[in-house]
């Protein structure tokens, strides 16, 4: 298994430095003790779920989970009551874990007075205080973080301006349309100018281009060197603005980490789906019947190509490089069918005999 | 591997108190409640009480006044005399006022936030549930304090003021009961409205609540007092208690015959009461089972 991803059935214990338990192992006492500093400075730049379960009463929210989430965009994934809200509620602090202990950059998630002026949250509701405006808004709850009035006035401008709603600052809330609302969550959320941005459902409801405006954003404020966290259920979006994914299903996780290693991971159980188009398909399905790996090869009906599957993609690739070289083919494109957030979804939370999910 | 440049800072000035940060809440909360013109008429009305209550002190040093209006200064006095009955009586109006008040008042404090799954917004900063029950509280506090102990005390200080520091000193007492009974009203009214807000998330459902605790167990406790002839049952009657409360901190007789002790315990008990049952609804998520 690479190191950056996760498969896991139920327990989800990963490989993560810094993390009580799951430490690598060092040699003496004053290594050991060099390694716990490291760890612990490792751990304080980033977000840990160290054993985390949380229960409402008999009902599951998520449990055993251990994630330790760098800086960049993580995609939380998974199909309603998997337990994304409940993750992120336990990452801002807003629930307790019932065991286990979350960390968001060293700090515990019960001390409010500190974690918040690091954290910002935006929670799936449309949830305001009613007859505010825009302005209002963000400006009543910087106050409420502390901020004095030039100072909250000053912050309420520059987040407005950020998201883009400078015009409808004086507008009515409840006026606003659905886009609007999101954004205007988005700039209480990062109003106070936090490290680590939690944002739940952020894309529902928006259009294309407030979508791609809102992707931009987010990307920006992470390449800044934010935290974001972002739960959605649009998958080729998760897809292309996530620099990690965690996968949710029943509780548990599922899988987490770079999406092309996750899908690597799996190529036993779903072999990789490789897409080519090249000039001779019938001469690349003969040599590639040839390879144990190979489980599938099937001519596009337009016959300019071949849709493969693969138990080893990377042997794959090293035989058609060397049946270009050997035989002439001409490639137009090779892609990966399959790599993708929505693939790995399918296989590991739409398919019952996927390899995740509770058992 | 990503490399993040960090060109992303947080806010590192000055803060203000933890302390005042709750006033944030009653900000926008009052200036929603005084876009009712009709909470505006009513919220005027309040102010007559003390404004005959300023009149009645007026005519009373002012000879001349009652010369013109033909009344002797005798039998103004022994109609009226200005003690300890008189601004607990007043109390006792305004309390009634003060009731009606956060029935209009109570239920549109915290069930939108509710309803909206709005608590998040505020319980995402460095602000607990006892501050957003402090903010919402203080909404009610500052309403019913303008129309209670704020003018009672003033007419207090006009009285003394022109009877003399002889009458100061002997009605002292007053002074104290007229604040410390008003903020008893203030903290078991405003927490049962709040309660019932957090409890019963539609407006009109929650003022009917609210009238049913304040009238129907007055009632009932009145009638099971009668049949049973004890003051236990009175104890469901939360105006005889606060009376009760009152009466022992103005020095005057009890209204009836519940120990002024046990009206203490039972306001303190309904409050916290109301307080556990605030603080188990004000929760930044609900679990849907």
């Amino acid at each position: 298994m690479s190191p950056g991803a996760l498969i896991s059935g139920v327990s989800g214990v990963s490989g993560v430095p810094g993390v009580p338990g799951v430490a690598g192992v060092a040699g003496g006492a004053a290594a050991a003790g060099a390694a716990s500093a490291a760890g612990a400075a490792y751990a304080d730049e980033r977000i840990v779920f160290d054993d985390v379960s949380k229960f409402y009463g008999e009902v599951l929210g998520v449990n055993r989970v251990r994630l330790s989430l760098p800086a960049g965009i993580t995609g939380l994934v998974g199909p309603n009551g998997s337990g994304k809200t409940t993750l992120m509620n336990l990452m801002v602090g807003l629930l307790r874990p019932s065991r286990g202990t979350v960390r968001v950059l060293g700090m515990a998630t019960d001390r409010p007075e500190l974690l918040f002026r690091r954290v910002g949250y935006a929670t799936q509701y449309d949830a305001f205080p009613p007859g505010l405006t825009g302005y209002q808004l963000i400006e009543s709850l910087l106050r409420v973080h502390g901020y004095d009035p030039a100072q909250a006035a000053a912050m309420t401008w520059q987040a407005l301006e950020r998201v883009g709603m400078v015009e409808a600052a004086g507008r009515k809330v409840a006026a606003y349309s659905k886009g609007m609302r999101q954004r205007v969550k988005l700039a209480q959320a990062i109003a106070h100018r936090p490290s680590v941005l939690v944002l739940d459902e952020p894309l529902n409801g928006l259009d294309p281009m407030a979508r791609a405006e809102l992707i931009a954003l987010l990307r920006e404020l992470a390449a800044a060197g934010l935290y974001v966290v972002v739960s959605s259920h649009i998958l080729h979006e998760v897809d292309l603005i996530s620099d990690q994914v965690v996968m949710l299903n029943g509780g548990y996780v599922v899988a987490e980490g770079d999406i092309v290693e996750v899908r690597d991971e799996m190529d036993e159980q779903h072999p990789a789906q490789v897409l080519i188009r090249c000039d001779r398909p019938e001469l690349l399905a003969a040599r590639a019947f040839e390879q144990d790996h190979v489980v599938e090869a099937r001519m596009l009906a337009d016959r300019s190509g071949l849709l493969l599957r693969t138990r080893d993609a990377g042997r794959f690739y090293r035989m058609l490089n060397q049946v270009v070289i050997d035989q002439g083919l001409t490639v137009e494109s090779v892609a990966p069918a399959d790599a993708d957030v929505e693939a790995v979804y399918q296989y590991l939370i739409d398919e019952p005999s996927g390899n995740g999910g509770r058992s | 591997m990503a490399v993040y440049e960090r060109t992303y800072h947080r806010y590192d000035g000055p803060m203000t108190t933890p302390r005042r940060r709750f006033l944030v809440v009653p900000r926008y909360a009052l200036a929603g409640v005084m876009r009712s013109r009709a909470f505006v008429m009513f919220y005027l009305l309040c102010f007559l009480p003390p404004f005959a209550g300023l009149i009645a002190i007026y005519l009373r040093h002012n000879l001349s006044a009652l010369k013109l209006l033909n009344v002797p200064l005798d039998r103004l006095r022994e109609a009226l005399p200005i003690d300890a009955r008189f601004f607990a009586g007043g109390l006792s109006l305004q309390g009634f006022l003060a009731f009606v008040l956060a029935v209009v008042v109570a239920p549109a404090l915290i069930s939108p936030d509710l309803r909206n799954n709005g608590l998040a917004l505020y319980l995402s900063r460095p602000f607990s549930r006892a501050e957003y029950v402090a903010g919402k509280l203080s909404v009610l506090a500052l309403l019913i304090s303008t129309i209670t102990w704020i003018p009672g005390i003033l007419l207090f200080l006009l009285q003394g003021y022109l009877e003399g520091a002889g009458w100061f000193v002997a009605q002292g007492r007053v002074l104290a009961a007229l604040f410390a009974g008003s903020w008893v009203l203030i903290v078991s009214l405003s927490l049962l409205a709040l309660a019932v807000s957090a409890w019963v998330k539609w407006k009109p459902v929650a003022r009917i609540v609210l009238l049913i605790l304040f009238f129907v167990m007055n009632g009932f406790g009145r009638v099971m007092e009668m049949a049973l002839g004890t003051w236990w049952s009175e104890l469901l009657s939360m105006r005889v208690v606060v009376e009760t409360v009152w009466a022992g901190l103005f020095g005057l007789a009890l209204p009836t015959g519940m120990p002024a002790a046990a009206a203490w315990a039972a306001l303190v008990a309904g409050s916290l009461l109301c307080l556990g049952l605030l603080l188990r609804r004000v929760r930044a998520y609900e679990v849907v089972r």
